[in-house]
């Protein structure tokens, strides 16, 4: 795998040339994936190569739906065998009439170049930092162990198609984070530390001894933390969580095939007041240095900042051609494959509450009965029904204004537009960050996708989790 | 499509060009992968086929009572691409660093392993004829319904032959099928009536079975529809029946993780002898249940599948160990090394991961319990859960929760009305004298049912914490 997908520019022109004679419009999109990863406590030392991947999937419009082929060799005899088997499932009826919706035809290309690539970050000083920060976390007592992961993928995507689209990216994605576990009497807890983003070694500067301290003391602190309360209360999201709120309630709910499958309680609401003024949520798929940016989608559309809720009001969705062409709109830059093996759905990329004016301190003094949540672990979205699911490793409750006892992991639900509407207030710029995490749309296609915000203030049903 | 001999020996072919003076192991995949995706009772798009060939090294490097390890998968089988990944994997194992003295792999795969079976012989013959009829057959079932259709889904069916070669002398292959299915059902309709309701689907399977669609469907239309009326659910502690498609988003994380070498290594695994369970809990790990999604002849190091028991009666008898913890304690491997399976989810890609200790299908033997509704009767006033938005515990401190997708209210020991939102939650293992679920098991259903990562009955546990808005 040397070289760049660019070189195979020929065999795949050639292989998508014979699928031309038997569909209106294809398209040919080439991926590569690799990088490094480490693993490391106090017992095991485990440094990686992530896997290295490569191949092409072809993708044709025939008898009103799309069928596709794949092939995880580059070679000219692989892809022209891979067009050649989908011209027998096109079965003859692929010139009647194109695929819905714009065919892209921009010819772009975008290589992030860090000032400093992380994969100038050997194996040798990546051991050193890792171990760095384990000492860190087994300072504080009560810490049994903590587990250290830093590393990076890096993406290669080549697209080509009928209608003379050309795009090319490739990125680095550096994740770091650290798992403090402590642990008394049988009883284990863990507290959390991870960022990560497009770029290069900067990306884990956040890897601080003040910062691991901090982790690590909470880790200890969960073993003596309260149960959650149960019901409905005033909830408090930390960054984290108010940007995993943003992906699940209202990014899932915009991706416009669920308005095509009439599956998304938002379909009616295009144009409504959903939320108060001061409440704005966006998609970018082009934010600098973003966990989920991409810079150009898998249909070859550029990406672009696209706002989901502007000042209270719902006034966009994400776009594929197809949806974009169903709702008389333009494609967003949404259309993304997990890999060459995947097939396109519309997703999302950084999906994020944008700032307010409040403070931390505001937010909190405004509370009368309720709980901080932080550090969010997962999320589930009902685009059908409108509830929606966060989970949090932990929280504060808050009584009368001022912050209370520490308690434990904590799912947060209700009905999306119901949070919405109770959103009082959403902290500064100060507070903002995009954090990394994997989305899946359905049961499967795990892609990178950031969530971003501030801490937001709001009312939903807490319970365990 | 019909395994062929260059193609089912992948391994073994890249055995044979392994240079390398480490003990090493090489796992390859050859993958056929077929797809069909719906939109209402439309298809929207047809995949296949997507052919995937790929491989993973592994090479130890033993030194000082400890092991350096590394590995490399890559989808390059060319001469080049496979002297890189060697060589990679063997550059790794400098700094890679494990507390094993030695790792010891199969050297020869038994001669009387039995097969089981994890192939649907039409599917591997026909998959795409398989799948297209597999779809007609899901929409005829909505056919005369009113009110109800699937708004989308998908099954995706992966035909893998895989081999495993390792420089002990093994070498050994197998094929088989899995599919993945997904569909939503929708319920809507009236003009006044309340907004529309869905049940999602989603399951992984061994084989296509055609035949049980009508029932299933009649089924999912009637939560799908149950969906629209229902009510929050009370916050208390209440007693909660949980079906086995329930349990499997719970027990095989915890139990996959806790009682793992990998747990022991950090000393969060349950000691043997202690008491985790009421004393008629039984849980055992079983890798050969027929047709079961994580079943293999062997596992992905080529340690013979078998079952194991993990907790007798509501005591820990026995943890699971990939080749590599076993090493750490001087045991031998317990047939559990799996690749593919992290934080609950299974890549049909097996190759890009390293095997690790895992459950595989996690089994609760059948109890006095009952059937569901004698469950239900004795359960008197609770929480009947159908499903859970997504349990995910932590496989750390074992805790669980999720938002109660639909479940039905238990109102002098019958069903009643439906209940959605808020959510379910608890602790499935705790220290001695702490509650969790295993400890407050009230009764165990007698009718295992296997699904997903489970075979196991009903079970009904005497208190977890509901939280909802409702009454």
């Amino acid at each position: 795998m040397t070289g760049d997908l660019r070189d195979f520019e020929s065999e795949l022109r050639h292989a998508l040339s014979k699928l031309e004679r038997h569909t209106r419009f294809a398209e040919v999109l080439a991926d590569r994936s690799g990088g490094e990863h480490l693993t490391l406590d106090s017992r095991s030392t485990t440094p990686a190569r992530e896997p290295r991947m490569q191949g092409a999937v072809f993708r044709a419009w025939g008898n009103g739906r799309w069928v596709e082929a794949a092939t995880s060799a580059l070679d000219g005899p692989s892809v022209t065998a891979a067009a050649e088997a989908l011209t027998q499932t096109l079965d003859g009826g692929g010139t009647n009439g194109g695929p819905p919706g714009v065919s892209a035809t921009g010819t772009h290309e975008w290589v992030d170049r860090p000032t400093h690539p992380i994969s100038t970050l050997g194996s040798a000083e990546a051991i050193a930092l890792a171990r760095d920060v384990l000492g860190w976390a087994k300072q504080v007592p009560g810490v049994v162990e903590c587990q250290v992961t830093l590393g990076y993928t890096s993406e290669e995507r080549f697209y080509l198609n009928s209608a003379g689209a050309r795009t090319y990216h490739r990125l680095d994605r550096v994740r770091g984070g650290a798992i403090p576990l402590a642990s008394e009497n049988g009883k284990t807890e863990f507290d959390f530390l991870g960022e990560g983003g497009v770029g290069g070694r900067e990306r884990l500067e956040f890897l601080t001894e003040q910062r691991v301290l901090e982790a690590a003391r909470n880790a200890v602190a969960l073993l003596h933390a309260a149960t959650p309360p149960s019901g409905e209360m005033e909830v408090l999201l930390d960054p984290s969580t108010s940007g995993t709120f943003a992906h699940e309630s209202f990014g899932h709910g915009t991706e416009a095939d669920q308005f095509l499958r009439d599956r998304s309680y938002l379909k009616p609401l295009l144009g409504a007041t959903v939320g108060p003024s001061f409440l704005t949520i966006a998609d970018d798929g082009a934010y600098p240095g973003g966990w989920g940016t991409i810079f150009s989608d898998d249909e070859g559309h550029p990406c672009q900042k696209t706002l989901l809720v502007s000042h209270g009001k719902f006034v966009g969705a994400l776009h594929d051609r197809e949806t974009a062409a169903a709702f008389h709109s333009s494609a967003t830059g949404n259309t993304r494959r997990a890999d060459f093996l995947s097939r396109a759905f519309v997703r999302m990329t950084n999906t994020y509450v944008e700032p307010g004016d409040w403070t931390f301190e505001e937010l909190v003094h405004e509370t009368k009965r309720g709980v901080l949540l932080e550090r969010a672990t997962s999320g589930i979205e009902d685009p059908q029904g409108g509830q929606m699911q966060l989970k949090v490793k932990k929280g504060r409750l808050i009584e009368n204004g001022e912050l209370g006892e520490l308690v434990t992991s904590m799912a947060l639900s209700g009905k999306v537009l119901d949070v919405l509407k109770a959103i009082r207030g959403v902290s500064r710029k100060s507070d903002f960050t995009i954090e990394p995490g994997y989305c899946g749309k359905g049961q499967s296609d795990l892609l990178p996708a950031g969530t971003g915000g501030t801490f937001l203030l709001s009312t939903a049903v807490v319970g365990p989790a | 499509m019909s395994p062929s001999p260059e193609t089912a020996d992948a391994a073994f072919r890249l055995a044979d060009r392994i240079r390398s003076e480490q003990p090493w192991e090489v796992f390859a995949e050859r993958i056929h992968r077929y797809e069909v995706h719906w939109n209402g009772l439309r298809i929207e798009m047809v995949r296949g086929p997507i052919v995937l060939e790929g491989y993973a090294v592994r090479v130890f490097r033993c030194r000082n009572d400890k092991t350096g390890v590394g590995f490399q998968a890559s989808t390059d089988v060319s001469e080049e691409g496979l002297r890189t990944a060697t060589e990679d994997a063997e550059g790794l194992t400098r700094y890679s660093e494990f507390p094993a003295k030695k790792v010891d792999l199969p050297a020869t795969a038994p001669p009387s392993t039995p097969t089981v079976e994890i192939r649907d012989p039409r599917l591997w013959e026909r998959p795409a004829e398989s799948l297209g009829e597999y779809v007609e057959t899901l929409f005829g079932a909505f056919d005369g319904k009113h009110g109800v259709v699937p708004s989308f889904g998908s099954v995706r069916a992966t035909l893998s032959e895989s081999s495993l070669a390792n420089s002990f002398g093994l070498r050994t292959a197998h094929a088989g099928t899995s599919i993945d299915f997904e569909v939503a059902v929708k319920a809507f309709g009236g003009p006044e009536g309340p907004p529309p309701g869905e049940y999602w689907v989603n399951e992984t399977t061994r084989r296509l079975e055609p035949e049980r669609l009508p029932d299933q469907v009649e089924q999912w239309c009637r939560y799908a529809q149950d969906v629209r009326q229902a009510s929050p659910p009370p916050t208390g502690d209440l007693p909660v029946v949980l079906p086995a498609s329930v349990s499997s988003g719970i027990l095989p994380l915890v139990i996959g993780f806790q009682f793992t070498g990998s747990a022991r290594l950090r000393k969060i695994a349950p000691e043997i002898g202690r008491t985790v369970g009421i004393a008629g809990l039984s849980l055992h790990d079983d890798g050969r249940v027929p047709w079961a999604a994580s079943s293999f002849p062997l596992d992905d190091e080529g340690t013979p599948s078998r079952r194991r028991t993990l907790i007798a009666n509501g005591v820990v008898s026995e943890l699971m160990y990939d080749a590599l913890h076993a090493g750490a304690f001087d045991l031998p491997p317990t047939g559990n090394a799996v690749r593919g399976m992290e934080f609950g989810f299974r890549d049909w890609r097996r190759f890009l991961h390293r095997p690790v200790g895992t459950a595989t299908t996690v089994v609760v033997d059948p109890g006095s319990g009952g059937s569901d509704a004698e469950l239900i009767e004795t359960a008197g006033d609770g929480v009947w859960v159908q499903q859970l938005g997504w349990a995910i515990p932590d496989p750390i401190s074992t805790a669980f929760g999720g938002e109660l997708r639909i479940g039905y209210r238990i109102r002098n020991g019958k069903l009643a009305e439906s209940v959605r939102g808020g959510t379910v939650g608890g602790v499935v293992l705790a220290p001695p004298g702490a509650p969790s679920m295993l400890a407050s098991v009230a009764a165990i259903g007698s009718t295992p049912t296997l699904t997903d990562g489970v075979q196991m009955p009903t079970l009904l546990v005497r208190s977890l914490t509901v939280a909802g808005s409702g009454r």
